[in-house]
């Protein structure tokens, strides 16, 4: 399975927005795949974009894999609103909360700037997430505005969808604003 | 005038690139050479960010710039300004950025009554003038015209006082922002709403509250010698400058955004 989807990503254009549809198993083989193989392969800083989970248990993770985090960046819009009060990690920079959708492209923006000697690969984890704070017209013109965005700027854009609470709300936005979905662990998707 | 028409008088107009990105975009390229600029909003909206920044690409560029300050002493706000990474301390070494306290100015003019007169307020646009002649500035910031504005007590006073120094400036080809304090509610953008009427521009910056978060947001309502975007943005004051993204819409002015 892993295997497929880093294959499926190396033949990605520069610019591609694509959607991974994923359970639950595959999610942390996705993200290794993203982080130690697509990114370092293309030579990407990686700008992790978490609501889903607080960017320190990502990180943890990624320790134990013994992932480097030289060109892995987080915009956390978690664990503020969650007020647990973990200890900065220099690589991580925070939005408020998961609503602030605009925060969450000033960060992007701010680490595009910061990491310009490189290319980019944005990831959102995940498009289900940033549903529960907010309506699909919001998160629908957001969408559409941070990808078009980082398209101009030849960045990748990869945005994690969990199959169990995909809506057609959801599946429709997608559709919308990426060029590709793939569907991991699929046949042939990943 | 036909769009066609406007748009080639747009890009006939000589431009002072701000060198905030989102904000030139904004204004199709930067900011009509002379202009007098109100930049207006409450505390803790970022103004004061933006000019410096404004002043600090204009003297990389090789325009010598200038920063008054009415509010607080240069000393203090130096020790807190942003640490932006094009920043060099070579500009203000080599002169092409100055930061004056105005009371300096007040006190070598012996302007020390709490009020001024029609004679004072034109004893003080000359020494600022002066400034802008002798240092042959391209790029001047007052902050705040505010602070100015509590010693001139009536409006023909302020009126004098922004019309003199603006068509002079505009002269000098000297782009200039006045910054403005204004309460949030306001509907106006300035103490006693003529600045706004005599400056050739506007730009509006406020915090805006949407489901209990608070956003930073920046508008430009008016700018003559340019098409410009009348949208709102939202900013952050980072250490590679002003950054902008539009305010998004969807469904949230319903619930109180607008």
């Amino acid at each position: 399975m892993a295997g497929r989807l880093r294959d499926k990503l190396i033949e990605l254009p520069e610019g591609s927005a694509v959607a991974l549809r994923m359970g639950a198993d595959q999610y942390f083989d996705s993200i290794r795949d993203i982080l130690d193989v697509f990114a370092p392969q293309k030579d990407l800083d990686v700008l992790y974009v978490t609501s889903t989970i607080p960017s320190r248990s990502i990180i943890n993770a990624l320790e134990v894999l013994e992932i480097p985090m030289d060109h892995i960046w987080f915009v956390d819009c978690i664990s503020q609103i969650m007020m647990s009060g973990t200890e900065k990690h220099a690589h991580t920079s925070h939005v408020e909360s998961p609503t602030m959708l605009e925060n969450i492209m000033l960060k992007v923006e701010y680490l595009v700037r910061k990491t310009k000697e490189r290319g980019n690969v944005i990831v959102l984890d995940s498009i289900n997430s940033l549903a529960i704070h907010n309506n699909t017209k919001i998160l629908s013109e957001f969408l559409h505005i941070m990808v078009n965005n980082l398209r101009s700027k030849n960045a990748y854009t990869i945005v994690f969808s969990m199959e169990q609470y995909e809506t057609d709300e959801i599946r429709n936005m997608l559709n919308l604003v990426c060029d590709e979905t793939i569907a991991v662990g699929a046949e042939g998707g990943g | 005038m036909p769009a066609k028409e406007r748009e080639a008088a747009d890009e006939r107009v000589a431009r002072c690139v701000t060198g905030i990105d989102g904000l030139d975009n904004i204004l199709d390229g930067g900011i009509p050479r002379g202009n007098t600029v109100l930049v207006t909003g409450s505390i803790g909206t970022g103004k004061t960010s933006l000019c410096i920044e404004f002043l600090v690409h204009g003297a990389l560029s090789g325009e010598n710039s200038l920063f008054i300050s009415v509010t607080e002493s240069t000393d203090k706000l130096l020790t807190n300004i942003i640490p932006y990474d094009f920043f060099d301390d070579k500009l203000i070494r080599e002169g092409r950025l100055h930061f004056i306290d105005l009371s300096v100015i007040y006190e070598r003019l012996g302007l020390d009554r709490p009020e001024f007169d029609y004679e004072e307020v034109h004893i003080l646009i000359d020494a600022v003038v002066s400034l802008v002649r002798e240092m042959k500035v391209s790029r001047l910031v007052v902050d705040s015209v505010t602070s100015i504005s509590y010693r001139l007590k009536s409006e023909e006073i302020m009126r004098e006082f922004v019309l003199k120094l603006g068509s002079i400036l505009s002269s000098l080809e000297c782009t200039t922002l006045l910054v403005s304090e204004i309460a949030p509610t306001g509907e106006r953008y300035s103490t006693y709403g003529v600045e706004e009427a005599i400056a050739d521009g506007i730009v509006v910056m406020g915090n805006l509250e949407r489901r209990g978060d608070l956003l930073r947001t920046l508008q430009v309502v008016k700018m003559r010698g340019t098409s410009h975007s009348r949208a709102k943005y939202v900013l952050d004051l980072t250490t590679t400058g002003v950054l902008l993204v539009p305010l998004l819409k969807g469904g949230s002015i319903a619930a109180g955004g607008g």
